[in-house]
């Protein structure tokens, strides 16, 4: 594995970015730990940042069991959970004070109200917004409304000198999702096998 | 030299971040607005939030409510993170029921007469006066409509309310019920042709989801943003983002 690939090699790469940046992390799947642990544990920690994970991947419930089992300190995460109300599976979520939920991935403009009101509440003067991922929005989004909501809401934490990172993941993406996600970013990190 | 763009009005900024970016600063002071939609759509939150943010401001403010008492009312605003009780034993946030006024002023009748209305529109002047308030809402003035009944009476009564209300001063939201899918902005069809400004609070569904939306039909005074927003109840207070075009319904 490069090091780049490592969990300090890209929270070293994160490092470099001045507050406000949005960053597209282009990911194989087998890197998802790797960028877990380099993003929320390490780069997160070392900035002193609340952090607000939106998923539209796998539950609340799944990211947080991933997360315990990383050994990662979720006390200063707050989760928008945008896919346990359409599996039927809120029960977590909702008696969870870290976790909001977004009734669906279609409701962009609720995820962009869910961020806005945990930046609100967060007593944090450091903030990171991870968008996990522009892929499974995708799914539930056509792109011209996708490229419309990623401009709004990277501009608008842009001002707020908020962190934004936008997860993809290679495998899945098509050249017209890399492009949206490239057009609203200051830099693209890509995140590949080992040895890539 | 150019003109300032947002006029030399003074404003009353509501203290709802997303509304006051949308009015170009916030409502022109002394105007009347009414604010509309259907059921659920968040017209009394908004209303209310409009008030707190006065009082805390050091503006007298004062919510007539027509429709629920007072006591449900202030239920629902203690999660308000930015609520603060002392506002209410200050007198800086008062409510008063306008069922109990009607009582005392002996309207029991299902019609007002146009005598009553004049009494109504003056007691209310009178309690502003009093309280020296700089803000006011009415909810809702669709109920007291119901007591006009005639569209003559209706414009009558909002006619010189509206203007007793801005010679004191006071900027004024005058919420109104209208059905759900409706095109109009009040229920009689009067009151928005009068009233300074109009916000319209809707329930927008798009591919099964439900959206609560706000838009700034009219407002004299000032320049605004006439497009959509979507808006959530929050214990920050109202919170808005503009509206999708990509995905919307063309409603």
């Amino acid at each position: 594995m490069s090091d780049a690939n490592t969990p300090q090699g890209i929270a070293a790469q994160l490092s470099e970015l001045s507050p406000g940046s949005a960053v597209s992390l282009q990911m194989s799947v087998d890197s998802y730990l790797e960028v877990m642990r380099g993003v929320l544990d390490i780069f997160a920690r070392k900035k002193d940042m609340d952090t607000i994970y939106v998923t539209a991947t796998i539950s609340f419930e799944a990211i947080k069991r991933v997360l315990d089992a990383l050994d990662i300190d979720t006390s200063r995460m707050y989760f928008v959970d945008c896919i346990s109300h359409i599996m039927m599976g809120t029960t977590a979520a909702q008696k969870d004070e870290h976790a909001s939920l977004v009734e669906s991935p279609t409701m962009l403009e609720n995820i962009m109200l869910k961020v806005e009101y945990l930046i609100r509440m967060s007593p944090s003067k450091n903030k990171l917004v991870v968008l996990d991922s522009i892929n499974s929005l995708s799914i539930h989004n056509n792109n011209w409304i996708l490229s419309e909501f990623l401009h709004i809401l990277v501009s608008g934490l842009r001002a707020k000198d908020a962190y934004t990172i936008i997860l993809s993941v290679e495998e899945h993406s098509t050249p017209e999702i890399v492009n949206l996600v490239n057009l609203v970013c200051d830099q693209v990190i890509r995140i590949g096998k080992p040895g890539d | 030299m150019m003109e300032p763009r947002t006029g030399d009005r003074v404003r009353c900024a509501t203290g709802i971040d997303g509304l006051d970016t949308i009015l170009y600063g916030g409502i022109p002071t002394d105007n009347t607005v009414i604010l509309t939609g259907s059921c659920g759509t968040g017209k009394t939150s908004l209303a209310l939030e409009f008030l707190i943010h006065g009082a805390l401001n050091n503006e007298n403010s004062l919510f007539i409510s027509v429709t629920e008492n007072s006591e449900k009312l202030l239920a629902n605003i203690i999660p308000y993170r930015f609520f603060d009780k002392d506002l209410l034993k200050s007198g800086k946030l008062v409510f008063v029921d306008l069922p109990a006024m009607y009582d005392r002023l002996g309207m029991t009748k299902a019609e007002l007469s146009m005598e009553e209305i004049d009494l109504l529109v003056a007691s209310i002047s009178s309690l502003v006066r009093e309280l020296n308030t700089k803000r006011l809402v009415i909810d809702s003035i669709t109920s007291v409509c119901y007591k006009l009944k005639t569209p003559e009476k209706i414009r009558d009564f909002v006619l010189k309310l509206s203007k007793a209300l801005s010679d004191l001063r006071c900027t004024s939201i005058l919420v109104s019920e209208v059905a759900p899918h409706s095109n109009a902005y009040s229920l009689f069809g009067v009151e928005e042709a009068i009233a300074d400004g109009i916000m319209l609070m809707s329930n927008l569904e798009r591919r099964g989801d439900l959206l609560r939306t706000l838009q700034v039909i009219k407002m004299r005074g000032t320049m605004h943003s006439r497009a959509k927003y979507v808006l959530d109840l929050t214990p920050v207070g109202v919170l808005l983002v503009p509206l999708l075009k990509g995905g919307s319904a063309g409603t």
